[in-house]
């Protein structure tokens, strides 16, 4: 009790706000020397509103709620809006930038070695500051310039020293020479130096450079782009991208821009689409579905076996079946990926099968299922024996009383009362499965590939279908789609949540 | 105290304690006219132990057999060895302690960032009545049903984003990842801890108001203590959580030696069974136990539903 009163809760108080202040102030700063100013905008504005709370004698509910809500709007609920947001648009690879952005990189793009075009021995160096800089020798007349981002300088003869390569040295530049040099080739190959009009010099190698010229003429009043040699006119096609007014060729990179319901038709008329996505949607109700009731199935007879009065070991059995929950999951599901192996997988080597388990698209699926049944059964297995405990015992001898045989009493009394409590956990469960990316990835990646040699495997579910699509596909990222998917999975498992919500009436307790 | 009392007494509505009881103070009977009723239920017991013991006991054979890889391997090894150790420690694709280390500091500093968080906002919700109260708790149930794993793509870009201006919560930090948790675990602990708080009687923080406590002296002195254990149980839930975590950890982090337990096992194993068999092996059994103990102790919080259906994979 002593700790927080008085002086020390206001010592602590003052020091954490003024931490906060300290942190945003330097957050400030860092932003501001990055340019981005509407996100000082919005720091400050958050930063004041923290201060007033804390230094108000009101507002007391705010002080309890800031630190975890703040968290919550950074990762949570703003994510949810950019969810959103992306679903509707084309961001995908090849659409990542923004518009202006877009076409000064299609400008650059553009640029190519003109037949007249100047060439240069190049020489790259730092200047004073440390930037990296090319000190070039115009093969034709031996003129002497240096040249960075911004542009091309002459560099007075009398400050340099030349060899037969070009520069060796120069007066307040340093000459980056051996290893370092090396190193810097990426960065070298990113560098271009504007010249006079839209003309640039890029470097060939690490010792030449040469001069381009655009390829295409940007019109900014009538936003479009005009192909030099043959005139040919590419416009704004309203979907983030150039394309010729003749023929369909388009100007690489696109930009990032609203298409309305784009995706999700795409989803629903395109066929290459289309038709994985609803396999994908299937098998994810399937899997869901199998995994739910096959491992209440087995979690409940073992339940109805081993719960027995007079059995010995009792205990035994359900410390040794409850161990497969404990294990961390991607662990046994990694064990499990070993031992499937068709080559020298345990498995098949155990019971002297040659069962493809995980290269063949029906047997993955089978062992998909059979894995997440070993991962949940025992969850049921416990959930069974606590529920079939709390059915009293005088209800089932009043049934046999009646004349029901063991089965009758087993369907009319037992199976009723032990769903009122197991049916939620099943929903909650099914939601679970319905997302349950580690069982599919850890396990088979989603694979083997499918007969249509789309991105979505054979045994991928939605939320896996949706990672492969955003990250990991190989065949460029496509972030608008699988937001539109993720937003189709989210409608399904609210529906399902609010269900289940409405069962239990967790809304109540919001009075 | 007869709070804390109530407090470890009212999550066993299914009476799985009362089950021990009934197992101890059965009455002896002989062996085999017990056997004679019930050997089918010992059958169906032994096999169903089988099928759920047996990817365990390979794994902990192999990590100790001498025969490198899979096949071939007899569940009980003729020749022990703990060279399998020495390659997972040593191995210069592997940073086995790295990852132990990265999994022990994410999940603990989750787990206790997210109890805190988490009363803090609670205590909010069930004490106070305020403007907007309402509109939060559904707020907080709606965003409970958008799962971060489908957010992962809009919470990549962000961080993408963010760590080009702050590094330190960029991609490929521990910072980050578990600020991202932190975040994910808010709705679920602050429904789960309101919902505890609401038992906990009011006229205790008036008796305290009334000898002149403010509001957080309230809270840290009286809730908080009273509300212990559950805060332990579920800050335990989240560490558990947390280690099991594989999605964002994998799209968040991409260097191996920020990886997690996960991560690292997994690249250390993916496409190379059979010659990462063993050491793989033998990094299960040394990753396994502290999870395993713990979820043992947890497991009648589990069936009480206090977790709410807690499945996991």
């Amino acid at each position: 009790m002593a700790t927080f009163s008085g002086t020390v809760g206001l010592t602590v108080k003052i020091v954490l706000l003024g931490l906060v202040n300290g942190v945003a102030i330097w957050a400030a700063t860092v932003l501001a020397s990055n340019g981005k100013w509407p996100a000082v905008g919005v720091l400050a504005l958050t930063t004041l509103a923290i201060d007033a709370a804390y230094i108000a004698r009101r507002a007391l509910p705010l002080k309890f709620l800031i630190p975890g809500v703040v968290l919550m709007l950074a990762f949570q609920v703003i994510p949810i809006f950019y969810t959103v947001n992306v679903a509707f648009t084309n961001y995908s690879t090849g659409h990542i930038l923004a518009k202006d952005e877009a076409i000064g990189a299609i400008k650059e793009n553009s640029l190519s070695a003109a037949e007249s075009g100047k060439s240069y021995l190049m020489t790259p160096a730092r200047d004073a500051e440390g930037k990296l800089v090319l000190l070039l020798v115009d093969e034709d007349n031996r003129a002497t310039f240096v040249g960075t981002r911004e542009g091309l300088e002459p560099l007075p003869q009398n400050q340099v020293r030349s060899g037969e390569n070009g520069i060796v040295a120069a007066e307040g530049y340093t000459v980056i020479k051996g290893n370092e040099l090396f190193a810097l080739d990426r960065e070298l190959n990113a560098l271009t130096i504007p010249t006079t009009g839209s003309a640039a010099i890029r470097p060939e190698g690490l010792d030449a450079a040469v001069e381009l010229q655009p390829t295409l003429r940007y019109e900014a009043t009538r936003d479009q782009f005009v192909r030099i040699s043959d005139g040919v006119v590419f416009r704004d096609n309203g979907e983030g991208s150039f394309v010729a007014t003749r023929g369909d060729a388009e100007l690489e990179p696109g930009w990032k821009t609203a298409v309305g319901f784009d995706n999700f038709s795409r989803i629903i008329h395109n066929p290459l689409i289309r038709d994985p996505f609803l396999r994908v949607f299937a098998w994810t109700f399937a899997f869901a579905i199998l995994a739910v009731l096959l491992s209440f199935v087995l979690g409940l007879l073992l339940a109805i076996t081993l719960d027995h009065d007079g059995m010995r070991f009792q205990r035994g059995y359900r410390s040794l079946l409850v161990l497969p929950y404990a294990v961390p999951g991607f662990l046994s599901l990694l064990v499990w990926q070993g031992l499937l192996n068709d080559d020298f997988g345990v498995v098949n080597e155990l019971f002297h099968l040659d069962v493809p388990w995980l290269f063949d698209g029906t047997w993955a699926k089978v062992s998909v299922i059979l894995v997440s049944l070993w991962l949940t059964f025992p969850y049921f297995f416990l959930v069974s024996l606590g529920a079939l405990q709390s059915i009293p015992a005088e209800l089932k001898e009043a049934a046999r009383v009646d004349g029901g045989g063991a089965w009758q009493v087993f369907r009319k009394v037992t199976l009723p009362l032990l769903l009122v409590v197991v049916a939620p956990l099943m929903i909650a469960s099914f939601a679970f499965n319905f997302n349950n990316f580690g069982n599919i990835y850890l396990l088979t990646g989603g694979g083997p590939q499918a007969s249509d040699q789309t991105v979505a495997g054979s045994t991928d579910i939605l939320i896996s279908y949706t990672y492969k699509l955003a990250f990991a596909s190989g065949k460029g990222q496509d972030y608008g789609l699988a937001s539109a998917i993720a937003l189709i999975i989210f409608f399904i498992v609210a529906s399902i949540s609010a269900l289940t919500f409405w069962r239990t009436k967790a809304l109540e307790n919001v009075r | 105290m007869s709070i804390l009392d109530g407090a470890r007494e009212q999550p066993l509505p299914l009476g799985l304690e009362r089950a021990d009881e009934v197992v101890r103070t059965k009455r002896r009977r002989g062996w085999r006219k017990e056997l004679r009723a019930t050997w089918w239920r010992h059958v169906v017991g032994i096999l169903a132990v089988l099928f759920s013991m047996f990817p365990l006991v390979y794994v902990a054979s192999a990590a100790f057999n001498a025969v490198p890889s899979l096949s071939g391997a007899e569940v009980i090894p003729d020749r022990l060895t703990l060279h399998n150790f020495g390659i997972l420690f040593h191995d210069e694709s592997t940073h086995f302690f790295r990852w132990y280390a990265n999994t022990l500091i994410i999940a603990t500093c989750t787990a206790i960032i997210t109890v805190l968080l988490g009363a803090l906002a609670a205590y909010a919700f069930s004490r106070f009545r305020f403007k907007g109260r309402r509109m939060g708790l559904l707020g907080l149930l709606l965003v409970q049903m958008f799962p971060q794993l489908l957010l992962i793509v809009a919470i990549y870009l962000i961080v993408l984003q963010t760590g080009k201006v702050f590094g330190f919560i960029g991609l490929n930090t521990l910072t980050g990842l578990i600020l991202v948790y932190l975040a994910g675990a808010m709705s679920v602990n602050v429904w789960l801890l309101k919902g505890f708080f609401d038992t906990i009687p009011a006229e205790l923080d008036e008796s305290a108001r009334v000898d002149g406590a403010t509001p957080s002296q309230v809270f840290w002195g009286v809730i908080l203590p009273l509300a212990a254990p559950v805060l332990a149980v579920i800050g335990l839930f989240s560490f558990i959580g947390v280690v099991n975590e594989f999605v964002i950890a994998s799209v968040l982090l991409q260097n191996s030696e920020k990886f997690t337990l996960a991560l690292g096992l997994r690249s250390f194993i993916d496409q190379q069974y059979a010659e990462h068999w063993g050491p793989f092996a033998a990094g299960v059994l040394l990753s396994a136990p502290p999870v395993v103990i713990l979820f043992l102790f947890l497991q009648r919080f589990i069936v009480s539903g206090l977790t709410g259906g807690a499945v996991k994979g």
